[in-house]
């Protein structure tokens, strides 16, 4: 299948320049260009590599001081565990909840004809809306879901007892809705550009050989929007387990860890067992990693077919 | 259901009716807030008749004359100027010094920016807590957050600085400026910078909207940023605590929407990427 109107631009362009410079100045000048980034380095490894190597530092003590994996492995047992599997529930539960809506929304907007500035307004809504972390967001779905809330009284006028199953804002199913504010906006600017790619020819070709709407999903559409849903399912996660600050004002559930290791820090615990809250922490740096590094991945392969 | 007027009829009221409950679902919330901030009523006592009953600023007014709320305020503003030209300083000389010396390092730069998310804001404060007792001298001072608020923002702002040098032909203007026997400096300083000023506008936007909304650090180290003020503020006045938090919804609502606007433009003269927030890393 060759295609005229490959998407060329950013990544050949980039490869064409990268090749040039090579080609003319061989000189031995060319290692010391690496200088140039020493300020750079400098700075990450300062102000965010050693903070996050202490992290491990301090996580890696046994309760006498000396190397050990003991508080690495408390972090991940007992309460600690309950804290871990909680936030990996509602993380999870959240980002699939965004993908799955998040997805459709954008569907929905590229695919709408009329009016021609629905789209336009869903794609700027979201470079907001993604952004809308922390406080604000705590605090209107806080005066919406509250127990005293405005919604919650509109549902009461339906019939519907938000509280008297068990909703709370700090609970799972709590946490996923508020957390979807931003989870589906992020989505829907991880896939829009991947939905623009799928091509009209695609979905004809598919008819001339006698497929369906279904056989086109699921044998052309699904697999080349793969990588960016998986992409964003990552995304989604990694973003919801990390969440602080919306957390913080919505409950003291000391089972969403970033709480948890802000409990720790706080100082409410002995001596001794703080090393315990750094293990916490240095959990969360390697899941986060495994995470984004399979997203790295994942986003060069999906921009293969991406309109750009 | 193989009805074709029915399955027509499926094929345009179901993206409606997803457009039209995502629109409930984005706007209820903020409306929800507005109404507990603006008007001073109990929702227990809500009911048609009162609906546009007691509705005023009075709340927000009150909180501007909490003696902590200036002080708060200018604190979060000196960081964001700090932090913003920190951001330029530190970005531009190293994505200008990549783009034209070290192409190859492209990749290996970009991935060192999303490091943030790797190390995200309570693993970051978790390391500052244990660095803390080895240079208090340096973090006990209100300003010590700059950086690491240049941390938080790198993955956006390098990205957006980064767009902005993609979208020029930056060897051909050096080159020009060289050979007319311009210095390194005027040459940053006089044919560069003024080239990447959409570029500098919104990455400078961005630094500003993530120190105005950061909360994690400030809080986990008790400093009295606008955030943790704002938090605070609630506990003795909930109605003006959420219409802060309005105020400063509106502010960086305007900031991401002037970025939108400036990158369109930018983009439909030059072709480049459109910088956002978190849209950045993933385009």
């Amino acid at each position: 299948m060759v295609s005229s109107n490959f998407p060329p631009l950013d990544n050949e362009g980039a490869v064409a320049q990268a090749a040039a410079p090579s080609h003319i100045q061989k000189h031995p000048r060319k290692n010391l260009a690496w200088f140039g980034l020493v300020p750079f380095f400098l700075f990450l490894i300062l102000f965010l590599l050693i903070p996050a190597i202490s992290v491990f530092t301090q996580a890696l003590h046994d309760e006498d001081g000396s190397f050990g994996f003991s508080a690495m492995r408390e972090a991940i047992s007992g309460q600690n565990l309950d804290a871990f599997v909680f936030s990996l529930t509602f993380s999870a539960g959240a980002a699939l909840v965004g993908v799955i809506l998040g997805g459709l929304l954008a569907y929905a907007a590229a695919t709408a004809k009329r009016p021609r500035w629905l789209r336009n307004i869903v794609s700027s809504f979201s470079g907001v809306a993604a952004n809308m972390g922390g406080l604000p967001l705590a605090f209107a779905f806080l005066s919406l879901l509250g127990r005293q809330g405005l919604g919650t009284k509109i549902l009461n006028a339906f019939g519907w007892d938000l509280y008297a199953g068990d909703f709370r804002l700090g609970e799972i199913s709590g946490l996923i809705t508020v957390y979807s504010y931003f989870n589906i906006p992020l989505m829907v600017l991880v896939i829009l550009p991947a939905i623009d790619g799928l091509k009209t020819s695609w979905r004809e070709a598919c008819a001339n050989l006698g497929g369906n709407t279904w056989t086109y999903w699921r044998r052309v559409g699904l697999p080349i929007l793969a990588p960016s849903l998986l992409g964003g399912f990552l995304l989604l996660f990694a973003n919801s387990f990390s969440a602080y600050a919306t957390a913080r004002q919505l409950t003291d559930n000391s089972k969403i860890v970033p709480l948890r290791i802000s409990f720790f820090l706080g100082g409410d615990v002995s001596i001794g067992e703080d090393a315990v809250g750094y293990s916490l922490a240095a959990w969360m740096i390697i899941l986060m990693g495994v995470c984004m590094g399979a997203y790295w991945l994942l986003r060069r392969r999906s921009e293969k077919w991406s309109a750009s | 259901m193989n009805n074709p007027r029915f399955r027509q009829l499926l094929g345009r009221s179901v993206p409606t009716l997803i457009l039209l409950a995502s629109g409930i679902f984005f706007t209820f919330p903020l409306i929800a807030m507005a109404r507990f901030a603006f008007q001073n009523l109990q929702v227990i006592d809500l009911g048609w008749n009162n609906l546009f009953d007691k509705w005023s600023f009075s709340s927000v007014t009150a909180s501007f004359s909490d003696e902590f709320f200036s002080e708060a305020l200018t604190l979060s503003l000196k960081l964001a100027v700090g932090t913003a030209l920190f951001t330029l300083g530190l970005l531009i000389p190293t994505a200008v010094w990549v783009h034209l010396r070290l192409p190859k390092a492209r990749v290996f730069v970009e991935f060192l920016t999303i490091l943030p998310y790797v190390i995200p804001a309570i693993a970051l404060v978790a390391g500052i807590v244990v660095v803390k007792p080895h240079a208090r001298w340096f973090l006990n001072s209100d300003y010590s957050l700059i950086p690491f608020y240049v941390v938080l923002a790198l993955p956006f702002t390098y990205r957006s600085i980064d767009a902005g040098l993609r979208s020029i032909d930056l060897k051909v203007l050096v080159e020009a400026s060289r050979s007319l026997g311009s210095t390194w400096l005027a040459t940053l300083f006089r044919v560069i910078i003024p080239n990447l000023r959409a570029a500098i506008i919104s990455s400078t936007f961005l630094t500003v909207a993530v120190v105005l909304g950061e909360y994690t650090i400030s809080d986990v180290l008790l400093k009295r940023t606008f955030p943790s003020f704002m938090a605070q503020y609630r506990q003795s006045d909930p109605r003006g605590g959420y219409a802060l938090a309005i105020m400063a919804l509106i502010g960086t609502t305007f900031l991401f929407v002037a970025i939108g606007v400036l990158s369109r433009s930018r983009s439909t003269k030059l072709q480049s990427n459109s910088p956002q927030l978190k849209n950045e890393i993933l385009t």
